[in-house]
C-alpha cells in the first residue's frame, strides 16, 4: 500500500517554469488498475513532462462526484479536462454549459456538444485480433469475457472478441458477464472462476481494477490464459497473458493537449483504430512460443484487412461494432 | 456545561486524534502533511462553493439515512439494508419523475418523494414480516436485500427505465418539474433542508412523544417494557423499521431529484453503510446526526480536494474516519467498565 501511495503521489507537482497551461484528469476508478485508468494517468504525466503543464488528477466514482469534480476543475480555470469514460457525458455537458472556456474531453464519448468532445477508441479492432488468438488456441472451444459496467465500449469490446474467435473457429462458445462495477476484484475473480468451472480456457476482460481478479483466477488454474485490456498487461500475469488489446492513451492524450496548448484545437469527433497506431494488439513476448506462427499470420492478415478497410469490425465514425458473421 | 464537555470529549478529541493519525501517515509516506490538511480544509469549508456544493451535498444523504438508522436503532432493531431501501426509493422516484413533465413542481416533487418513501418502506416490509412471523433476524434479511436492490437497479437502467436512445446504462433525466430547486450558483438542493427538518422532527419524537418514549423503552429492554408498561415491542419495532425504510427511500428520491437527476448504476458509493457509522457516532441522537453527517460529508469533500490539489490519494482520509470510530468505541467500552464496576452490586437477576 505504501509503495502505491508514493506512486500515486507524484501526480500533482506543479509544472515547469511556465505552469500556466493546466490540465486535469478525472478517473472513474483507481489509477492503480494497470489498465484503463493507469493509462490515462500516464498520459497526464506525459503531458506534464512534455508540455510543462500543471496537472491534477482526482478519482470520482458516482455521478454526483463526477459532476462535482468536473465543475471544480472548470471553476478553477483548467484549460483542458479529461473526463475518462463514457459515463461522464451528461455531467460534462451540464458543466460545460456554465464554463464554456474549459475544453472537456470525454474518452470513449460519443458526441460533440460545444467544448465537450469525444475521443472514440475502436478497441474492438484489437479485441477482434485477441479473439482470433483465443479462438485458435482454445482446447475446450469455450471462451469467456468479464466486463465491468455494461457501457457500450465495454460491450462492443466483447462483441468483437467473440466475432474474432468465431471467425477462425466456428465451434467456439462465447460467454460474457458484467460485474456492474469496475472496482471489485473479488467479484472479477469469482466471475472468472465460474467460467473456468464451465470449461472456459481463454479469458478476456474489460473491468479495470476488477479485472485484476480475472488474472488472479487464471493464475490459479494451469492451462487457462488471459488477454489484457486497455494497456499492455503482460506484466500482471506473465505466465498467463498471451496478449493485450491496448489503447495508447498517453499518445492520444498528448496529441489533443498539444493542439489545445497551441490554440489550434477544433471541437470534433476523433476516432482511433488500428490504423492510427493508438489501438493495437500486443502479444506477450514471454509466451510467444505458445502461439504458433500460423495463428500469428491470421492475426497479421486480419490486422492488415482492418487497416485497409477490407474488413470492417467497427464503424469508423461512431466506433460501433458492426454485427454479422465474419 | 456537561453537554459542552461531552461534545469536546465525544467529538472533538476523536477528530483531533484522527487528523493526527492522518498527518502521521502523510509524513511517513513523504507527503507534506500541512499541505494535505490545508487542502482537506479548503475542500470542505474553504469557500462558499466548497461548503455548499461539496460538503453539504455529500452530507445530505448521510444525514437522512443516519436518521433512518437511528429510528430503528433506538428501538433495538438494526436496519443494515438502507443501501437497498435508498436504491429502491431512487428507482421508484425515477419511475415517477420521468412521467410528471406536465405537472406543477408543487405536485411533481411530492409525488416523487411519495414514490421513494413507499418503495423504501416496501423494501423493508419483507424483513419486517419475516421477523414478526418467523423471528428471522432483520440484520441478515435487510443486508441481503441490498444486493437484490443493486441487481434491480442494473436491470432497470438496461431495461424498463433505460434512456430513450438505449445506449447508456442510465435512465432518462427526471422532468424539470421533478428536479429539486438549487441554491443559486451552487449544487446544494432542497434535500438538505429536508434532512434538517427530519432531524428536528426526530428530536421531538424522542423527547416529547409517547411513541418515542415507548420505542426507547423497548430499545432499553423489551421484556422490561412489556412487564412494566405493557408495551408491545414487536409491533412497535415493526413500525420503526418501516419508517426507517421509508426515510431511506426518501433519501434515494432526494438524491435522484436533487443531485443526479437520473438513475445510474453506481448511484451510491455506500451511503447506506457510511450512514450507520454516522448514526452510531451520534449515539442515535437526531441533532447529533446532523453534526456527524456534516463531519463525514466534510471529510469526503476534503478528501477529493486533497487528491486534486495536493496529489494525495483520497483514500488516505479513511484513516480519519476509522480513528474517530475506534476512539469513540474505546471511550464507550471504558465508560461501560467504569459504570459496571460501580453499579454491578445493585443488579438483581429477575426470573
Amino acid at each position: 500500500m505504501g509503495a502505491l501511495l508514493v506512486f500515486l503521489g507524484c501526480g500533482a507537482s506543479p509544472g515547469g517554469p511556465d505552469g500556466s497551461f493546466r490540465v486535469a484528469l478525472v478517473t472513474p476508478g483507481s489509477i492503480a488498475d494497470a489498465s484503463w485508468n493507469a493509462g490515462a494517468y500516464q498520459g497526464l504525466l506525459l503531458i506534464r513532462d512534455s508540455l510543462r503543464a500543471q496537472v491534477s488528477q482526482v478519482e470520482a466514482r458516482t455521478p454526483s462526484d463526477q459532476e462535482e469534480a468536473l465543475r471544480t476543475y472548470a471553476a478553477q480555470g483548467y484549460a483542458l479536462v479529461f473526463a475518462h469514460g463514457f459515463e461522464f457525458q451528461d455531467a460534462a455537458e451540464r458543466v460545460a454549459a456554465d464554463y464554456p472556456e474549459t475544453i472537456i474531453v470525454i474518452t470513449s464519448g460519443q458526441r460533440v456538444t460545444g467544448n465537450v468532445v469525444p475521443l472514440i477508441f475502436r478497441l474492438s479492432e484489437a479485441t477482434y485480433l485477441a479473439g482470433i488468438v483465443a479462438g485458435s488456441l482454445t482446447k475446450t472451444n469455450k471462451i469467456g469475457y468479464v466486463g465491468g459496467i455494461e457501457l457500450p465500449p465495454v460491450r462492443m469490446a466483447y462483441e468483437a472478441w467473440s466475432q474474432g474467435a468465431k471467425s477462425v473457429n466456428p465451434q467456439v462458445e462465447s460467454r460474457g458477464t458484467y460485474l456492474n462495477n469496475f472496482d471489485d476484484a473479488v467479484a472479477g475473480r469469482e466471475a472468472a472462476l465460474a467460467m473456468i468451472r464451465l470449461g472456459v480456457d481463454m479469458l478476456h476482460h474489460n473491468a479495470d481494477a476488477a479485472g485484476l481478479g480475472v488474472f488472479q483466477a487464471a493464475k490459479e488454474h494451469r492451462g487457462v490464459y488471459v488477454f489484457g485490456s486497455n494497456a499492455d498487461q503482460s506484466d500482471v500475469a506473465p505466465e498467463q497473458v498471451l496478449g493485450s488489446a491496448v489503447i495508447d492513451l498517453p499518445g492520444a492524450f498528448l496529441a489533443v493537449s498539444q493542439e489545445v496548448l497551441e490554440g489550434r484545437f477544433i471541437p470534433r469527433v476523433e476516432s482511433f483504430g488500428l490504423e492510427s497506431g493508438v489501438i493495437k494488439y500486443v502479444a506477450n513476448p514471454a509466451l510467444a512460443s505458445r502461439v504458433p506462427a500460423d495463428v500469428m499470420a491470421l492475426v497479421q492478415e486480419a490486422e492488415t484487412a482492418i487497416i485497409s478497410g477490407a474488413l470492417q469490425v467497427a464503424d469508423r465514425e461512431t466506433g460501433r461494432v458492426i454485427p454479422g458473421k465474419r | 456545561m456537561n453537554r459542552l464537555r461531552q461534545f469536546g470529549v465525544g467529538f472533538l478529541l476523536p477528530l483531533a486524534l484522527g487528523l493526527a493519525a492522518l498527518s502521521l501517515l502523510l509524513w511517513g509516506l513523504d507527503y507534506d502533511p500541512s499541505a494535505g490538511l490545508r487542502a482537506l480544509w479548503s475542500g470542505a469549508f474553504g469557500s462558499w462553493y466548497a461548503l455548499t456544493s461539496a460538503t453539504l451535498v455529500r452530507a445530505t444523504p448521510l444525514i437522512i439515512l443516519g436518521l433512518g438508522f437511528a429510528l430503528a436503532f433506538r428501538g433495538g432493531a438494526l436496519n443494515i439494508g438502507m443501501e437497498g431501501q435508498f436504491l429502491a426509493g431512487a428507482i421508484a422516484a425515477t419511475w415517477v419523475g420521468v412521467r410528471v413533465g406536465a405537472w406543477h413542481p408543487l405536485l411533481a416533487v411530492p409525488a416523487v418523494w411519495a414514490a421513494g418513501i413507499l418503495a423504501g418502506a416496501l423494501w423493508v416490509l419483507v424483513p419486517v414480516l419475516l421477523k414478526l412471523r418467523l423471528g428471522v433476524l432483520e440484520v441478515i434479511t435487510t443486508l441481503l436485500l441490498n444486493f437484490v436492490a443493486e441487481a434491480v437497479v442494473s436491470y432497470m437502467v438496461q431495461g424498463p427505465l433505460q434512456e430513450v436512445s438505449r445506449v447508456y446504462p442510465q435512465s432518462d433525466p427526471l422532468a424539470l418539474a421533478a428536479q429539486l430547486p438549487l441554491l443559486g450558483g451552487t449544487r446544494l438542493h432542497l434535500g438538505f433542508a429536508v434532512g434538517l427538518v427530519l432531524a428536528g422532527v426526530g428530536a421531538l419524537i424522542f423527547a416529547r412523544s409517547v411513541w418515542g418514549f415507548k420505542l426507547k423503552a423497548v430499545g432499553a429492554g423489551p421484556r422490561a417494557a412489556w412487564m412494566s408498561g405493557r408495551i408491545p415491542s414487536a409491533r412497535l419495532l415493526a413500525g420503526a423499521l418501516l419508517i426507517s425504510g421509508a426515510i431511506a427511500g426518501l433519501g434515494g428520491a432526494i438524491e435522484v431529484g436533487g443531485v443526479t437527476h437520473a438513475l445510474f448504476q453506481n448511484l451510491s458509493p455506500g451511503y447506506g453503510f457510511t450512514a450507520i457509522a454516522v448514526a452510531l457516532l451520534a449515539r442515535g441522537d437526531p441533532i447529533g446526526i446532523v453534526g456527524t453527517g456534516l463531519l463525514f460529508g466534510a471529510l469526503e469533500a476534503g478528501a477529493s480536494a486533497m487528491q486534486r490539489d495536493a496529489g494525495i490519494p483520497s483514500v488516505a482520509v479513511s484513516i480519519v474516519q476509522a480513528t474517530v470510530i475506534i476512539v469513540i468505541l474505546l471511550g464507550d467500552v471504558a465508560a461501560r467498565r467504569r459504570r459496571t464496576l460501580t453499579v454491578a452490586p445493585e443488579v438483581i437477576e429477575v426470573e
